[in-house]
């Protein structure tokens, strides 16, 4: 871990650095429209830290780890697009999270011009947000740690941020729950990145109930985000 | 239009909630379409409205018209992170073009919204009689760089007791020689004199091969429209 990673990591976990995550309430604007009230915001987050974002994180550290070898890594970040794929049924959610791939390379590549990032976004043709994710690491010099802490903090945040606009609640209050899980965060984040073993031979996504509400949200014709 | 042209010309139409932004793009591709490839994004707020509207009107096959959610950040969308659009607006060029020009409609917003000039190469601001004559003269960014302002519902003056030649006066003040066009689509159904600045605009565009100076890009109150060069 270097001082200048640990800066650009704050770069990329700014809700004002470009990447569109704004518009996406990762599942909440749906749970919140079929009953779920303030008090479960934060173990809604909790739940997504563990069966999601974990899982997510684990591959962003494994595109982190083939992007920071050029073009050598290119093969395995093709292998991680696929294992995104296959580790998300469900195609609402692959399109959400090549959508968000796409928007974080394109700011990332004006950001951080380099050959390893425009390869993989002409490469590519999901660009799912957890592999772009490793691959904006690598460029922007963060460390494995890094990636994963950014990946799992951005998830939560990503929730909380729309937990403001959703339910009329104290921007201080939703603070309070990311600064709760910032312990939970930080453990999580050691235990990826410490974990070697290949992306297949780790626990994939398990939201089966996120997955399928993603459906229902896609086909409503009013709301706010996009997921 | 010239093959060469990396994309298609992008306009920005933002402006207040309920200013007629739809309308006037309806008009506009009704207008337009007969002569121009058209395409037009809309930055819905919570419903696809705006979106089904042009759609119903059918000046556009459907598909030629992209909705995008912006999660409540109407002005993010179109200024601060335009990701969502300027993807938006290569999909819709990937799957329905070549385009001549993509229409970016913003979601109703207040004075402050202005589209970012990697969005928008020109921007066009809307605002109406009926949200009172004293609007020109409050100013704003929109009001006072958007390469066109148009003062729309001059029908409606008369009714909501609002001073046309005033707000007219108040925005040249505010624009220096920018253009302001008082329109009524009421009376002019086509809005030709937006259409006639759009042609000019596109004109310009490709004779620059594909670059268009905005007022709206650089410092405030320095104005593009009087006669110097850059």
């Amino acid at each position: 871990m270097t001082a200048a990673g640990a800066v650009a990591s704050l770069l990329l976990a700014d809700s004002r650095f470009p990447a569109g995550t704004y518009a996406h309430s990762l599942g909440l604007e749906q749970a919140v429209s079929e009953g779920l009230d303030i008090d479960s915001v934060a173990p809604f987050m909790s739940a997504r830290l563990r069966l999601v974002a974990q899982p997510d994180a684990a591959l962003s550290v494994a595109a982190r780890r083939a992007a920071v070898s050029g073009a050598d890594g290119d093969a395995i970040l093709a292998e991680l697009d696929d294992e995104h794929g296959a580790r998300c049924p469900s195609p609402v959610l692959r399109d959400s999270a090549r959508r968000l791939g796409s928007q974080l390379l394109r700011s990332a590549a004006t950001a951080w011009p380099c050959g390893t990032i425009d390869r993989y976004r002409s490469d590519s043709r999901s660009t799912p947000r957890p592999v772009a994710l490793g691959v904006v690491g690598a460029v922007a010099g963060l460390s494995d740690l890094e990636v994963a802490m950014v990946a799992l903090y951005d998830d939560a945040a990503t929730v909380a941020c729309a937990a403001l606009k959703l339910l009329g609640l104290d921007p201080a209050r939703t603070t309070r729950w990311l600064a709760d899980l910032a312990p939970r965060i930080g453990a999580m984040a050691v235990e990826v990145a410490d974990d070697m073993r290949p992306v297949a031979q780790q626990p994939p996504p398990a939201a089966v109930a996120i997955e399928l509400a993603a459906s229902r949200h896609a086909d409503r014709s009013e709301r706010f985000f996009v997921s | 239009m010239s093959a060469e042209l990396k994309r298609a010309l992008r306009i920005g139409v933002g402006g207040p909630v309920g200013c007629g932004k739809s309308s006037l793009i309806a008009a506009l591709c009704g207008e337009l379409s007969g002569e121009l490839r058209l395409g037009v994004v809309t930055n819905d707020i919570y419903t696809t409205e705006d979106a089904e509207f042009l759609r119903s009107t059918g000046v556009l096959a459907s598909d030629r018209i992209v909705a995008v959610q912006t999660g409540c950040c109407p002005h993010t969308a179109i200024r601060d992170d335009i990701t969502v659009n300027l993807d938006a607006c290569e999909e819709l060029e990937r799957h329905q073009g070549p385009l001549d020009l993509v229409l970016v409609e913003s979601g109703g917003d207040n004075l402050t919204a202005v589209f970012s000039p990697a969005l928008a190469d020109v921007q066009i601001f809307v605002i109406d009689v009926a949200g009172g004559d004293d609007i020109p003269r409050k100013g704003g960014p929109g009001i006072a760089r958007a390469d066109l302002l148009v003062i729309n519902k001059t029908d409606l003056a008369p009714y909501v007791g609002s001073d046309v030649k005033r707000m007219l006066y108040d925005a040249a003040q505010r624009r220096g020689a920018l253009p302001v066009h008082a329109l009524s689509l009421v009376s002019a159904p086509h809005a030709g004199p937006v259409a006639d600045w759009i042609r000019e605009q596109l004109r310009a565009y490709v004779a620059a091969g594909g670059h268009l100076h905005s007022s709206a890009s650089g410092a405030p109150g320095h104005h593009h429209g009087h006669a110097h060069t850059h």
